[in-house]
Parts: C-alpha cells; structure tokens; sequence
C-alpha cells in the first residue's frame, strides 16, 4: 500500500509501537506517588510532558494529555471561553479552521456567543487585517491554525500573535490566543513565546504516535476551567486516568519527531515537489490549491483535477492500493464540496475535483512516482468518459 | 457504518458497460449539473419501426456510483421497447447494483432520469407525446419524488418533508422541513431547486426551512 494520506493518519513508527507494549505489559500501573509501580508511570508521564514541553520552549506543568486533538481543542476553546468575564462576549476563528474548532464555534455560537469567521485569500492565507479589525472588548477567544489541513497552507500564527497582543494590551485584559497545531507539528517548529500562543493542541496520530491521545498546552496564567470531572489525581483539567500507553507512544513519536525533523522535513519537500512537478508535466488543466512554493508544509499538496470529478479518481488509485483524499461532495458525508477550497474562491465543481497528497517521512521516492504513472491514466480514462469537455477539444 | 460499495459497483465502475458517445443518435439528454456534482448523457439508437432501444451509450460527470448506475441503465435499457425502458425505476437500477448506500441512491435517480429524459425526447419529437404539463403543485409534487433524503436514501414526498407548494406566476415555494442545522439541508435545498427548475413555465424557485 502507498499511503498518501498522511493528514488523516499516520503509520505508528515501529519504536512507538515498542514503547506502547511495555507501557501496556511492564508498566501498566496508574500514575501515583510512593510505590514504584505508581511513581514509575507518573515519571512516564512527566517524561512526556517534559519532551513535548521542551520542544515548543514551554515548561513541563504546561502541557496536559488528552484524548484526542480533538478533545485539546474542546478543552481549550470551551474551558478558556466559558472563564473570561467578559461582558457580550466574541469569538474569532478563520473559515478554514479544523472542523473541531468550527464545531465548537458554531456550538458557543447556539449559546450566545458571536462568531467573528476570519476570510482567507486565494493561496488560503488569514487575512490579518480583519482579524486586527474585529478584536475588541467583547473578544473572549481568538483561535487559528499552524497549517491548514486541506491545502497544506503555512499561517502567520506569529504575526496573529502580535496582533492579539497589541489588542489585549489596548483592552487591559489578555486575549486568550488558541493554536490548533495538529497538523503543523509534522513539519513545522514552534516556539509557544515567539508566536505569544496562550493554548496549543496537538494530536500524536499526526507525527506516527497512536490514535487516541493528544496534548494541551495552557500557558501559566492563562484562565481556564475543566469541562469534564473526575479524579484530579493527574490534572483537573483532564481528569481520570491518564492514558499511559498513549502518552508513552506519543512521547516516542515526539523523541523520533525531532531526532530527524530537518532532514525529514526536507526530504517530504522534495516528493511533494517531485509529485507536484511530475502532474504538471503530465497532466493538463489542474489547479493547484494552496500556496506554491516556501508558503506550502512539506507534507502537503492539493491539485484539482478539472472535467472529472475526485471521488472516483480517489477509488481508482485506491483499487491500485494507493490512498488519497479528495475534496469532492460526492465523497463527503455531507454531499457538499470542501469548505476550505470554497473558501479559497473555487467553484463546485474544482473543488469537485480535487485530490489531497499528504506525505510522511516514511514515503519514498518510488511511492510518488508509482502514485504519479498510476494517476496519469486515471485522469485521462475518466476524462474520456465525462459529459464536460476541455474548451478546445 | 463503514459505507462501502457493492462488488457489483465496483465492477461497473471499473469496467462500465456502454461507455462512449453515439453518433447521430436519435434522442440525447443530459441530465444533473456539473454544479451540483454530478451529470450524465444518455444518447439513444431506436428502430423506429418496433421502437425498439439497438444501442445505448452514456457518459458520466460524477462518482463511483453515478458511472455505475450509468452502465446499468443502460444495460438494462439495451434491447428493450421505449415503453419498457421508460418505466425501469431508480429503484430497479440501484437493486441490480446489489444496492447503493443511502447517501448515494440519488445518483441512480439520476441515470434513470437521464434515460427517461433521452426516451421523452424522442417520443415527442417523433411521435409527438408531450411530456411537458402544466406548471401546478400535482407536477411540483412529481418532481420532488426525484429528491431523495440522503442518510435513507428514500425521496422526501414519501417523507412527508414537503409541507406547502405554492405557485405564483411561475414562482414556485416549497416549504420543507428539516433541523436548521441538518448537514444534509443545503445539498437538499440544491437539489429540490435544480430539479423543480427543469419544469416548464417556472420562472423562479423558493425554497424555505419552515
């Protein structure tokens, strides 16, 4: 299988797998003080925390483990929103958010909150200036993205960040700045200071770690409150017991992460420019969605596919055991075309078309090019069978 | 629910049956929108002297299933009086696929529609049998049994979704009912516009979550 979905999930590394076994077999215990078994897994965590901590210059008691990417973000926009006292309170995202974060936008929305949807330009990129113009008093959570997941665009989260500053410093109150980092963190560095993050989640399945665990982190001072309760033994922000394993798996995926980022990033930035490089040599009208060049993650390219449509293109590479994702409404569990590509100013039916490649450092040379004489004769088959034409033909 | 496909899809998808343009055919019709997803072509070769259908080609602007349900059609079709063919039902054409998942039963109301469409066509224009009735609720209500409920596949007349029709010179208003924030509302709405909009005479469509 050439697995070319790496956005979705990752392959848990085989010395993530290893680490997992003996935090399951050898070292199964709760996290708790005084016995050796108990101090041990607390010390598993505490490692963790202190990885992850140190990798994004936080401290260790910054960084909380959870569920899920999914559940940081709830964690994070419920439990900060819900502790600012602030009078008619806004909220202020993007359009092509996760859709975790939209979720949780759309659910505060339900609950009186107003929902400020930051626009992007073509190349999927925040437009900063409507972000500067709609912080004010009333503003209780500002949340953003690292990378945008359908389109692999790099956001300016630091330049964000100095915006939401000079905003909280005008109102006298800080403006709690969210990160969704999940799909960043594979090819992206980030410093928690330097971008002035108040909250940033992480997801382990993203970087080779196992489904089932992510992170949190909450700067010291930031206000929040749980949003589930129970045993606070490991962290009242997320209480009950702590998902060793996982934790155990996910620090494994972050050492190996780090022991060979640059190389790794560098060496995904070369397929994706071979795979880009070879569908623009071999195949006519296609769009690529999302910035070219330097503005693009390593791990990510998107091209739309014109006249044909995505799901089908996605089922005839799959036949070939080669996985992709496609933007296409026909493959949505909702029938409509991708928000991010519509929010990037494309019509149904380019949207329609479109094929998302995310890479691993895992993927090979031989994998983008198979992946690449496969997609050629794919296009052209069902091009050849569609009502929609090429304009000169 | 994981939603798969039947073997039977993925072989037509592979391998569709009557892929391809006919020249000169004696009725064409193309039904969907590249708009709203999907779109087919059904072309028609009939000997006019049994009405019978000696071949049937279409071409597919769409999905998996919609290249499926576009061969089976068509091989359903193939060899059949015009009558015959003109009454195989979305039904019949998703059963011999083995089935479709709900969320996909729209795109056999599509090829069966396609069909039909390249069938009434001909029928007119040789035969003289207008399809075209008049602009009123009983037509608006036809029309919308085309619209089907995507997570069950069944169309929302028979769901009893549709709570007022009006007509206003050629202003059409259909009232649906359906959770505001139902996932499945706008492609909803796209459809029950695109649909009622083919019916001769409307000048406009409506439509509103009441």
């Amino acid at each position: 299988m050439i697995y070319l979905d790496n956005f979705r999930s990752t392959m848990v590394a085989p010395e993530v797998w290893a680490a997992m076994r003996t935090a399951a077999i050898d070292e199964y215990a709760v996290p708790a003080a005084f016995t050796q078994c108990g101090t041990g897994a607390a010390e598993l965590v505490e490692r963790a925390q202190n990885r992850l901590a140190a990798a994004i210059g936080a401290s260790q008691n910054e960084v909380v483990f959870t569920g899920s990417g999914t559940e940081a973000i709830n964690i994070a926009l419920w439990g900060s929103t819900w502790a600012q006292a602030v009078d008619k309170p806004e909220i202020v995202t993007s359009e092509i958010e996760y859709p975790a974060t939209l979720a949780v936008y759309k659910a505060l929305e339900k609950e009186g909150y107003r929902a400020h949807y930051i626009k992007v330009d073509g190349e999927g990129k925040y437009d900063l200036d409507q972000l500067s113009s709609v912080l004010n008093e009333h503003t209780a959570m500002v949340s953003l993205m690292g990378v945008n997941h359908m389109i692999g665009t790099i956001e300016p989260l630091a330049e964000a960040g100095t915006i939401i500053a000079e905003a909280s410093q005008h109102v006298g109150r800080r403006i709690p700045y969210h990160v969704d980092f999940a799909s960043a963190l594979q090819t992206q560095r980030l410093d928690v200071d330097a971008v002035k993050a108040d909250l940033v989640s992480f997801s382990s399945n993203k970087i080779h770690g196992p489904k089932g665990v992510g992170a949190l982190y909450v700067r010291k001072g930031t206000k929040i409150r749980p949003i589930t309760f129970g045993s606070e033994s490991y962290s009242p922000l997320v209480p009950g017991t702590p998902n060793t394993m996982g934790i155990a798996g996910f620090d494994k995926a972050v050492e190996l992460l780090y022991a060979t980022f640059d190389k790794d990033v560098e060496h995904m930035l070369g397929l994706t420019n071979r795979l880009a490089t070879g569908i623009r040599e071999h195949i006519p009208y296609i769009l690529l969605n999302g910035p070219d060049g330097a503005g693009r993650a390593a791990s990510h390219l998107c091209y739309s596919f014109l006249f044909i449509e995505g799901e089908a293109i996605m089922m005839f590479l799959d036949m070939d055991h080669i996985v992709v994702d496609t933007g296409s409404a026909c493959a949505a569990a909702t029938l409509k075309p991708n928000y991010i590509l519509m929010a990037i100013g494309r019509n149904h039916e380019e949207a329609h078309g479109s094929i998302r490649f995310t890479l691993s450092r895992y993927s090979t040379e031989a994998d983008v090019d198979t992946a690449l004489a496969k997609l050629v004769p794919i296009v052209e088959r069902l091009r050849a069978q569609s009502t929609i034409r090429p304009p000169a033909q | 629910m994981a939603i798969k496909y039947t073997t039977k899809v993925i072989e037509h998808f592979k391998n569709p049956h009557n892929i391809g343009v006919i020249e000169n055919a004696d009725a064409c019709a193309t039904e969907g929108s590249p708009a709203c997803g999907d779109e087919i072509t059904v072309y028609l070769k009939i000997d006019k002297a049994t009405d019978r259908i000696e071949d049937v080609k279409f071409q597919s602007y769409g999905c998996a299933s919609n290249i499926a349900t576009g061969s089976i059609i068509t091989d359903l079709a193939k060899g059949k009086t015009i009558d015959e063919a003109e009454a195989i039902t979305w039904k019949q054409a998703a059963d011999e696929l083995g089935g479709l998942p709900p969320v996909k039963m729209h795109c056999s109301v599509l090829a069966v529609d396609g069909l039909r469409s390249a069938i009434r066509k001909y029928k007119k224009e040789m035969k003289g049998i207008d399809y075209d009735s008049t602009l009123d609720v009983k037509t608006v209500t036809e029309e919308l049994k085309h619209v089907l409920w995507p997570p069950v596949g069944v169309d929302i007349i028979t769901l009893k979704m549709v709570k007022y029709i009006g007509i206003d010179q050629g202003a059409v208003r259909v009232e649906i009912s359906v959770g505001s924030d139902d996932k499945f509302l706008d492609p909803t709405i796209n459809e029950i516009v695109e649909h009622v909009s083919k019916i001769r005479g409307v000048k406009s469509v409506n439509v509103e979550n009441v």
